[in-house]
C-alpha cells in the first residue's frame, strides 16, 4: 500500500511538472456543435454550413477560429461536446445545435461557462428556462405554427383541418402551438394524429385523416416524414390542399418529391432562400452553392444570420462572452431572412413566411409573410 | 504468445488492472480537463450500467435488451422527483434504483421463462413500451422534449460540483457497484448463473433453480441501471426520451462485449475505451464514426475474449500463471435417510404420436443397483429424464423417499436426493474441475468456499484430486466421466441415475467404476443404471429391466436377461433358439 502511495504521489508531482502553461491568445473561437448524424442530419449540416459560411467573414484584426462538432442526437453527447469546446481556447460563442433536447441539456452548463448559445432550434422551451446565453434565430412555434393557422383559415379560408405531426420534441411542440392558434381562430381541428418518425407508410394515418372528411391537410413532421406522405398522397389521388411545416421548405425535401407531386402543396418557413426575394439572400444562395454544392435552406440561413451578427458584435468591440452576449440581447440587427431582435428572453426572430410550389420546379414561391405585430392568433 | 494463450484460462490480470486502476486516478486528478473529467464521468455512468448487465447477460446468458430501459426509468424517476419535487439525491437515487427493480420481477416473471432470441425480443418490447409511454405522458414525463431543470446532485445540503467533486461521486458508487459485483460474480450466485448459461438443462438437475436465478439476476441488472440512470440525468442535468432510446443498450451490450463478458473489470475497462474513442476522432466531423466503427472491430478481432481475456493472456506472458491455492477437502454432510428410495408405477410419456414410455414401473430400492436395459430408441434415456424431472410425465406416479414427485421440477428432485448423469458428459466448457463439481453443491452450501471444499472431497474419493485445477476442456473421455460422476456424488444423493456410464472406458477404468458403484451401494445409495455393456452391468445389477419400443419386456434377475426369448428377439430382432 505505501508502495503503490509512493507512486501516485510521484505521479502527481510529476504532471504538476508536465502541465502545459496557460496559453496566451487571443484568438477567439467559435465552435459549431450541430447533429450532423442521426435522424437529424441534414438539417444538422444546412446548420453546419450556415455556421461556417458566415465565420468565413472574419472581422479585420481579430483572429477567428473554428471547430466542427458532431453532436448527434443525444443530449449527452451535446454536453460533452460543449465541455470539450469550452476548454479550448477563449470561446466568443457557440454555434449549437438545432435539437431541441440537446439545447436543453446545453443550457445550464451555458450559463455555468457563460457562453452565448446561437441556434435555429424551433424549441419552444428552450427561452422559456429563464437562461440569458440563448439566442434564437429561428421563429419559434410560436410564431411559425400561428402563421402556419392563419395560412389555412385566412388565406385559404379552411375550418376542418386534419393535423399530422410527429411524436418527437419538434412534432409535439408544433401540435402543442397548432392547438392554440387555430383554437384562437375559432377552428378545431378534425383530425390529430401524432407519427413515428421510423414509420415507413404513412397511408393508414392518411386514410383516417380522410376519413374525418378535413378541408386541409396540415402537417408537421420531419424531412423524410414529408416527402413520403407528400408522395402517397399524391399517387393515392389525394387532391385537399396540403399546408406543411418547415421541413418541407428544404431543397432536400423537395428533392425526395417529382416536382408534379408537389403541386399545390405550401408550407411554413422562416425564410425560403432559394425562392431568392432579394439580391442579398440571391448572392447568399449563390456563395453557398458554390462553397457547399448544395442549396440552402431556412436553418442554414437563420444560423448564417446568427453567426453573422456575432461577429457584428466583434467588429463592434465585443472581445468576451459577456460582451457579445449584451450586444445580442439588445441590438437590432437587419439580417438576409428578416430583422433580428431579442424579445428579453432570446428569441430573436419573429418573422414566417409561406411558400407554395407550383407543380413545374422544386423552387417554391413566396406568397405570404407575417411579420411580429400582426402574429398574435386572433 | 500461442503458448501463453494456451494457459491464460485460469489467470488473474489483477497486476494490469490495478495499474490501470491507478493511471486512472492520476489522470483524474492532475491531467484531466473539464471535458476530459465530464468524458470520465460519463465512462463511469455506463460502466455501473454495465455491471448489471454482465451479471444477467454475460454470468447469466440471458440477453435482456432492457438494461438500457432500466437505466432510462432510473433517469426518469430522478429528473421528475428532482426537478418536479424537489427531492434531493438521498431520496431520489435509492428511488431510481427501486422503482426499475419493482418493475423488473414482474416484467422477469413472464419474460424469463422464454428462451434465447424470444427473450431478448421480449425485453426489446418492454424497452419499446417504456419510450412510447415516455413520448406520449407529457404530463409526467414532460414528453418528447423531457424534462429540463434537474438539479445538480445534493448530498446532504451540499450541491456536489461538476468536474472532479462528480466525477469522483460516480466513479466512488462504480467502485462500489464493481465490488459488489465482483463479489456476486465469484460467489454462489454467480457461479450458479454461470453453470445456468454454460448448460441450462445440467444446471436444474444440479438443484439449481432456473427461474428464480434469472429473476435475481434480472432484478440486480435493473437495480444497476437505475443507479446508473440517475447518475446519467445529474450529469446532464435533462431527462428526455433519448435515455429510453436502443442505442443506450447497444452502448451497454458493446462495452460488456468489448470489455470482457461476466467480468466487472471488462465493464469499466469496455467503457473507458468506448466512451473515450470517439472523441479521440471527433477531429474529422462525421468522419469519426467510419474510424471509431473500424477501432471497435480491431478491438473485437484481436481481443476475441475482450480486453480482459487480452490482459489474463499478456499478464500470463509477464507473470506466469498463478498458482491456485489448494482447497481444503472437507466431506459433505450425508443425506436424509430414505429409506424407500424411488418407486414408479405405469409411467407414460408420448413425444406427438411416438409412444416413448408405456407403462413402465420400477422401484429403487437402497443398497441395490438396478440395470436398465434395452436396444437404441427403447426409452431407456427417457425414462431418466422422466425420474429426473427434465420431462413431465403424460402418466404414472413416482415417490421418492415415500413422497409424492410425479411432475416435480429437476431442480426439486435434486434437492430433494436425486442426482443423474448424462449420456454425454456435460461439463461446462471453459470451466475448471474443481468450479464444475462445486457447481454441484451451490443448491446445498452456504457458499462457493464450502462447496470447493466438498468438490474436493468428491474429486478425492474418485482418485481425481490432482485434477482440481484442469480446465474440464482437453479431458480425456474416462476423466470426464469421473468428473461427471463426481459431479454427482458430491450431492450425496439417496438415488442415483446413470446414462452409459461406462460407455468409452477401458477394462481397467471399467472395474474401477463397478468397484466405485458397488462401494456407493453399500453405502446405501439406491442406483440406476442405463448401459449397453453386459459385461459390466449383469455382475453389477441385482434385479433387470429390458425396454422395448417404451414398453418392460422383462423385469427379473440380471442372471436370467441373457436367456429371454423376448429380450433377444428385440435385440436381434427373431426370437432365439433354445
Amino acid at each position: 500500500m505505501r508502495r503503490v502511495l509512493s507512486l501516485l504521489i510521484g505521479l502527481l508531482t510529476a504532471s504538476s511538472c508536465l502541465s502545459p502553461a496557460a496559453r496566451a491568445d487571443d484568438t477567439l473561437s467559435f465552435p459549431v456543435l450541430v447533429p450532423l448524424t442521426g435522424f437529424l442530419s441534414l438539417e444538422g449540416t444546412s446548420q453546419r454550413n450556415g455556421a461556417v459560411l458566415a465565420l468565413k467573414q472574419t472581422p479585420a484584426g481579430v483572429a477567428i477560429a473554428s471547430e466542427v462538432v458532431d453532436t448527434g442526437t443525444s443530449p449527452e453527447a451535446a454536453v460533452t461536446a460543449l465541455e470539450r469546446v469550452a476548454g479550448s481556447g477563449t470561446v466568443g460563442a457557440v454555434a449549437a445545435s438545432m435539437l431541441g433536447t440537446q439545447m436543453l441539456a446545453m443550457l445550464p452548463l451555458a450559463q455555468e461557462l457563460k457562453l452565448p448559445l446561437v441556434t435555429v432550434s424551433g424549441t419552444a422551451s428552450i427561452t422559456e428556462q429563464g437562461n440569458p446565453w440563448v439566442f434564437r434565430f429561428f421563429p419559434g412555434d410560436a410564431v411559425t405554427k400561428a402563421a402556419h393557422a392563419r395560412y389555412v383559415v385566412e388565406e385559404l379560408g379552411k375550418r376542418q383541418p386534419a393535423v399530422i405531426y410527429q411524436t418527437t420534441a419538434y412534432g409535439q411542440s408544433g401540435k402543442a402551438h397548432l392547438d392554440a392558434a387555430f383554437k384562437a381562430l375559432g377552428v378545431t381541428p378534425v383530425f390529430e394524429e401524432g407519427v413515428d418518425p421510423a414509420a415507413k407508410d404513412l397511408l393508414p394515418v392518411l386514410t383516417k385523416a380522410l376519413a374525418a372528411n378535413p378541408d386541409v391537410l396540415v402537417l408537421h413532421l420531419h424531412s423524410g416524414p414529408t416527402a413520403l406522405l407528400l408522395r402517397q398522397a399524391a399517387s393515392s389521388g389525394v387532391t385537399l390542399p396540403i399546408v406543411a411545416g418547415s421541413a418541407m421548405h428544404q431543397p432536400s425535401t423537395a428533392a425526395l418529391l417529382e416536382p408534379a407531386e408537389l403541386k399545390g402543396v405550401c408550407a411554413e418557413t422562416a425564410a425560403s432562400p432559394i425562392s431568392g426575394d432579394t439580391p442579398e439572400v440571391k448572392a447568399f444562395t449563390d456563395a453557398y452553392h458554390a462553397a457547399f454544392g448544395k442549396e440552402p435552406d431556412a436553418f442554414a440561413l437563420g444560423q448564417y444570420d446568427g453567426m453573422t451578427m456575432v461577429l457584428e458584435a466583434v467588429k463592434a468591440g465585443a472581445r468576451t462572452p459577456d460582451a457579445i452576449r449584451k450586444a445580442l440581447s439588445s441590438e437590432t440587427f437587419k439580417g438576409l431572412a428578416m430583422t433580428y431582435k431579442s424579445d428579453g428572453k432570446g428569441n430573436m426572430a419573429h418573422s414566417a413566411v409561406i411558400v407554395c410550389y407550383d407543380g413545374a420546379s422544386r423552387a417554391p414561391k413566396l406568397v405570404k409573410r407575417y411579420d411580429a405585430p400582426a402574429l398574435a392568433a386572433k | 504468445m500461442k503458448r501463453c494463450a494456451a494457459v491464460a484460462e485460469r489467470s488473474s490480470p489483477r497486476v494490469p488492472l490495478i495499474a490501470g486502476a491507478l493511471a486512472l486516478l492520476v489522470y483524474a486528478l492532475a491531467f484531466a480537463s473539464p471535458y476530459g473529467l465530464r468524458v470520465l464521468t460519463v465512462a463511469g455512468v455506463y460502466a455501473l450500467a454495465t455491471f448489471g448487465f454482465q451479471i444477467v447477460f454475460g454470468l447469466g446468458g440471458a440477453l435482456s435488451l432492457a438494461q438500457g430501459a432500466f437505466c432510462g426509468v432510473g433517469a426518469y424517476v430522478t429528473g421528475i422527483l428532482g426537478s418536479r419535487y424537489g427531492l434531493g439525491f438521498e431520496a431520489t437515487f435509492p428511488l431510481s434504483m427501486l422503482v426499475p427493480l419493482l418493475l423488473a420481477l414482474p416484467v422477469g416473471l413472464a419474460v424469463l421463462r422464454l428462451e434465447s432470441h424470444y427473450f431478448a425480443l421480449a425485453t426489446l418490447g418492454i424497452a419499446q413500451v417504456l419510450h412510447l409511454l415516455a413520448v406520449n405522458l407529457p404530463d409526467l414525463t414532460g414528453g418528447s422534449n423531457g424534462l429540463a431543470g434537474v438539479p445538480a446532485v445534493v448530498l446532504f445540503g451540499w450541491v456536489v460540483p461538476r468536474g472532479l467533486p462528480m466525477a469522483g461521486l460516480v466513479w466512488g458508487l462504480v467502485a462500489l457497484g464493481g465490488l459488489i459485483g465482483w463479489r456476486l460474480a465469484r460467489g454462489r450466485l454467480g457461479r450458479s448463473l454461470t453453470m445456468l448459461r454454460d448448460d441450462p438443462l445440467a444446471a436444474g438437475t444440479l438443484g439449481l433453480d432456473v427461474g428464480r436465478l434469472r429473476l435475481t439476476a434480472f432484478g440486480i441488472s435493473a437495480l444497476f441501471a437505475g443507479a446508473a440512470g440517475a447518475l446519467a440525468v445529474h450529469t446532464q442535468r435533462v431527462v428526455s426520451p433519448e435515455v429510453l432510446e436502443f442505442p443506450v443498450m447497444v452502448s451497454i451490450l458493446t462495452i460488456a462485449i468489448v470489455g470482457g463478458r461476466g467480468r466487472m473489470a471488462g465493464a469499466v475497462l469496455g467503457a473507458v475505451l468506448l466512451l473515450h474513442l470517439p472523441e479521440w476522432f471527433r477531429f474529422l466531423e462525421r468522419g469519426y464514426l467510419v474510424v471509431y466503427g473500424v477501432a471497435l472491430l480491431a478491438t473485437v478481432v484481436l481481443a476475441p475474449d475482450g480486453l480482459t481475456g487480452l490482459l489474463d493472456r499478456i499478464a500470463v506472458c509477464l507473470f506466469g500463471r498463478r498458482q491456485r491455492t489448494p482447497v481444503e477437502t472437507r466431506e459433505p454432510p450425508l443425506p436424509l435417510d430414505l429409506p424407500d428410495g424411488m418407486t414408479v408405477e405405469g409411467l407414460r410419456k408420448s413425444f406427438g404420436g411416438v409412444l416413448a414410455v408405456d407403462d413402465v414401473s420400477l422401484d429403487l430400492r437402497p443398497g441395490t443397483i438396478t440395470g436398465l436395459i434395452g436396444p437404441n430408441g427403447s426409452g431407456k434415456s427417457t425414462v431418466i429424464n422422466l425420474l429426473s424431472g427434465l420431462e413431465r410425465p403424460d402418466a404414472g406416479r413416482v415417490q421418492l423417499g415415500g413422497r409424492e414427485v410425479t411432475g416435480a421440477r429437476a431442480d426439486r428432485l435434486a434437492r430433494a436426493g436425486l442426482a443423474r448423469s448424462f449420456q454425454a458428459a456435460a461439463l461446462p466448457a471453459g470451466a475448471g474441475v474443481l468450479e464444475a463439481v462445486a457447481a454441484a453443491r451451490l443448491a446445498f452450501d452456504p457458499d462457493a468456499k464450502t462447496a470447493e471444499a466438498h468438490a474436493g472431497w468428491a474429486l478425492g474419493r474418485l482418485g481425481i484430486g490432482e485434477l482440481a485445477a484442469h480446465s474440464c476442456d482437453g479431458l480425456p473421455a474416462a476423466l470426464r466421466r469421473r468428473v461427471e460422476l463426481a459431479r454427482a456424488l458430491v450431492r450425496r444423493p439417496v438415488v442415483l441415475l446413470l446414462d452409459e456410464p461406462a460407455a468409452g472406458l477401458t477394462d481397467g477404468e471399467k472395474a474401477d467404476l463397478a468397484a466405485l458403484l458397488r462401494d456407493l451401494a453399500g453405502e446405501g445409495m439406491a442406483i440406476l443404471l442405463v448401459e449397453h455393456d453386459m459385461g459390466f452391468l449383469l455382475p453389477l445389477a441385482g434385479r433387470v429391466l429390458c425396454l422395448d419400443r417404451g414398453r418392460v419386456i422383462y423385469d427379473g434377475p440380471a442372471g436370467g436377461v441373457r436367456h429371454d426369448p423376448v429380450v433377444a428377439a428385440a435385440y436381434l430382432g427373431r426370437v432365439a433358439s433354445a
